[in-house]
């Protein structure tokens, strides 16, 4: 819990109230699976930059998921299902913005035991950008969301990036707002 | 998700990432990044909360008008819970059963055949 500093109305952390180390935690896990093989992510020198170039209220936004379709031969893909590497999907799909598509993320490794996956909104802000355009905050949705793959190899997941741009700049996207599940 | 927000801002549109995963997220190395604080899974909001879903997304596109230059985080106000017991839960080695490590290690062995098959087939 939270406690303050003498004379300050500053509440001061826990000690273990920070950012959970998923990486050193991935590599123990595969480690402690058997494999010897250290997981290791991309990393850059340099990173890109865009301005923003038009003003939101009149911009076209993307939506990119990690979340998959739910495909009804693949088995359980919750609310709260165990881990389930069978509804992984490995291309890049895209639906209308106009649908209620259903999106799971059982083939993800979420926090199954605080997260119930029950309320697609909490990794999928399809709604929420849906309001945003009702109260004029951006201008429009693009046409199609899209699903971006997890778990690929360099050299797929590079086609895969060049798909995504492509749809993005068919569909006249201003921008792009990208959630992980 | 972090190569994608890369590949689109080299070619000129600009991104935000929504994401929980903190070290992952700026390892990579990524022009925008909303950070909440929750477990995985929740990275437009909390469930069943429309007005925290909202806030969260009304941040990112701040975050998105706004930043300065890559490599942007803010980091959400809103918290999981009072207390931070939940942060010791993920991936809890000391929890696994010599059961749970062998039908993870089965799950993850579907996956890598699965992938090869697509990899040999494409």
């Amino acid at each position: 819990m939270a406690t303050s500093i003498q004379g300050t109305s500053a509440a001061v952390a826990a000690e273990d109230d920070i950012p959970i180390p998923y990486m050193q935690r991935t590599r123990d896990y595969y480690l402690a699976l058997g494999y010897d093989n250290p997981y290791r992510w991309a990393h850059f020198v340099d990173v890109p930059f865009t301005p923003l170039g038009t003003p939101l209220e009149r911009a076209r936004v993307a939506l990119i998921t990690t979340a998959a379709p739910f495909q009804p031969d693949a088995g359980d893909q919750g609310p709260g299902a165990p881990y389930n590497a069978r509804a992984k999907f490995y291309k890049v799909y895209s639906d209308s913005t106009e649908s209620a598509p259903d999106l799971r993320i059982s083939h993800v490794g979420y926090d199954r035991k605080h997260t119930t996956a029950k309320d697609i909104n909490t990794f999928f802000p399809l709604v929420r950008l849906r309001d945003a355009v009702a109260a004029g905050r951006i201008g429009s949705l693009a046409p199609r969301f899209h699903g971006a793959p997890t778990n690929r190899s360099h050299r797929e997941t590079g086609a895969d990036l060049d798909e995504l741009l492509r749809r993005c700049r068919e569909d006249g996207a201003d921008a792009a707002v990208l959630v992980p599940s | 998700m972090g190569l994608a927000a890369r590949h689109l801002e080299a070619h000129g549109i600009p991104t935000v990432i929504m994401g929980c995963a903190k070290d992952i997220v700026e390892h990579c190395g990524v022009p925008r990044f909303l950070w909440s604080d929750f477990p995985l899974g929740n990275s437009a909001g909390r469930p069943f909360d429309p007005e925290s879903q909202a806030q969260t997304l009304e941040l990112a596109l701040r975050v998105l008008e706004t930043a300065p230059a890559a490599r942007t985080t803010v980091q959400s106000g809103q918290r999981w819970s009072p207390d931070a017991s939940w942060k010791r839960d993920y991936n809890d080695l000391t929890k696994l059963t010599p059961e749970t490590i062998a039908q993870r290690r089965k799950e993850f062995d579907v996956v890598k055949t699965i992938a090869k098959a697509k990899r040999e087939g494409s």
